[in-house]
């Protein structure tokens, strides 16, 4: 991977970051798009598919209502992107585990960043009491820009997995090492599906939407024999 | 009184951007609203635009792509010289049912359903087009809730519970839940067969395995397992059993 390349997955993972909650949640943060993008900007929209759909379906898992807290799939879709697109065809696996983890920081490290975010606001307490739009500013500027900082750091640490994973798999793979890494990948895609599919029951609860969902899934998977 | 109005609508998209355990969207809230604020006297101690400016940066919590619902309702009541009292309470009022039809329309109804949608598009063989036709359909509706939200706030100020009627957001509520669990409920065997293709016959048993043990986990397991804790713990069982399996 390139220099050039790197610094525009840092670039990107940090815009992806920052957009999950702060400016402008256009979503690029969802990981379909987050995922697909550092595929293209790999050259390798295979792997970013793929890894966006898994992730995706890990978001249907997540409500982000009021202050729950909750893994960062953004970032964590670039890095797991990148390491999947290191590793070859025996990525996947390692790429999903790669943005676990890096998902699992990201979630930490929003939490940490509220926890900041209050104390500086309880600190300027005074100020903005007196009504004074550039303290107002001000403040919000910088928990802007800590959100930015936040993102950076945490796409960082996502790319330095992605660096250190990939070496694992140099080489000729071993008959053992294909295992690992197969069943890595279906670990990981099960529990998308597992996360997606309990996740989107929650959403859907009780009624005519049980009805509207099991109408849905009847039409898909009449899809999936037709298309076999 | 417009470009105050689009510099509003601008702030609106980073009402987030100081999210806080303390105020929740309260600054971002504040930050917003300071533009329509402006034509308020700026005499006095505390000055009225001031005071008005102090009270915009409040605690405040609701769906962040309705809040400009609160922040031009609030504005416009300031200017209409209602009392402080009076706008705090506005304000407490507001975050419930902005919190609810906003996360009913858009976070469980609007984006699972349109990446309901994208879902089945890439497993049926879209590619990336999919996703550029989710981003930018999405994005459609979320500028338009936006701005539509701002307006209908700025328009009826204190009275401003009756744009909470709208059928916009009635009737955009009450299909959003269906289409979306049906779009999703497609997608989820469409995807199945999209990540399971690569894999041998009895990898493919083995996922399929795994998946429906840990979404029968996550049923019976609900708020102690996450679909994070999850992947985590068959990842490390995958693991251990390639470690261990010769």
């Amino acid at each position: 991977m390139s220099l050039g390349i790197l610094l525009a997955l840092l670039a990107w993972g940090t815009l992806v970051g920052v957009d999950l909650v702060s400016l402008p949640q256009m979503m690029i943060a969802r990981p379909l798009v987050a995922g697909t993008v550092a595929g293209a900007i790999l050259g390798d929209l295979d792997a970013g598919l793929k890894l966006g759909v898994v992730f995706e379906l890990l978001q249907y898992d997540i409500l982000p209502v009021g202050a729950v807290r909750y893994p960062e799939y953004g970032p964590a879709t670039v890095a797991a992107v990148a390491t999947a697109h290191a590793a070859g065809t025996l990525g996947l696996g390692l790429g999903a585990v790669v943005g676990l983890v890096t998902g699992l920081v990201g979630g930490i490290s929003i939490h940490l960043l509220r926890r900041v975010n209050s104390r500086v606001v309880n600190d300027a307490a005074a100020a903005l009491e007196s009504g004074d739009p550039r303290a107002l500013v001000r403040l919000h500027v910088g928990g802007l820009l800590r959100d930015g900082l936040r993102a950076a750091l945490v796409t960082a640490a996502g790319l330095g997995l992605a660096w250190m994973g990939p070496p694992l798999l140099a080489g000729v793979p071993s008959p053992r090492e294909v295992s690992i890494f197969t069943l890595l990948a279906a670990a990981a895609v099960a529990a998308a599906l597992a996360a997606g599919a309990a996740g989107t029951l929650r959403l859907v609860g009780r009624g005519v939407n049980l009805a509207w969902f099991a109408a849905g899934l009847g039409g898909g998977v009449v899809a999936v024999i037709w298309l076999r | 009184m417009r470009p105050r109005f689009g510099r509003a609508l601008l702030r609106l998209f980073a009402v987030q951007g100081s999210y806080n355990y303390e105020r929740m969207l309260g600054l971002g809230v504040g930050v917003a609203e300071e533009p329509l604020l402006r034509g308020l006297p700026a005499d006095g101690v505390p000055s009225p635009y001031r005071a008005a400016v102090a009270r915009g940066a409040h605690f405040f919590n609701s769906h962040p792509y309705l809040a400009g619902l609160a922040v031009g309702a609030a504005a416009r009541a300031e200017h209409d010289g209602a009392s402080a009292e009076l706008i705090e309470r506005l304000r407490a009022a507001l975050c419930g049912p902005l919190g609810s039809i906003g996360d009913r329309l858009v976070w469980a109804g609007w984006l699972p359903l349109l990446s309901g949608l994208t879902l089945a598009a890439i497993s049926l063989g879209a590619g990336w087009s999919a996703v550029v036709a989710f981003f930018v359909v999405y994005n459609i509706g979320h500028v338009a809730l936006r701005w539509w939200a701002l307006r209908q706030g700025w328009t009826y100020g204190v009275r401003v519970a009756s744009a909470l009627h709208h059928p916009l957001l009635q009737r955009g509520a009450a299909l959003a839940g269906p289409a979306m669990a049906c779009a999703v409920g497609a997608a989820l065997p469409l995807s199945a067969q999209y990540l399971a293709a690569p894999f041998a016959v009895g990898a493919r048993a083995v996922l399929a395995g795994a998946a429906v043990i840990g979404f029968l986990a996550l049923r019976w397991l609900p708020g102690r397992l996450t679909g994070l804790r999850l992947a985590l713990g068959l990842a490390a069982a995958a693991l251990a059993l390639g470690w261990v399996w010769r």
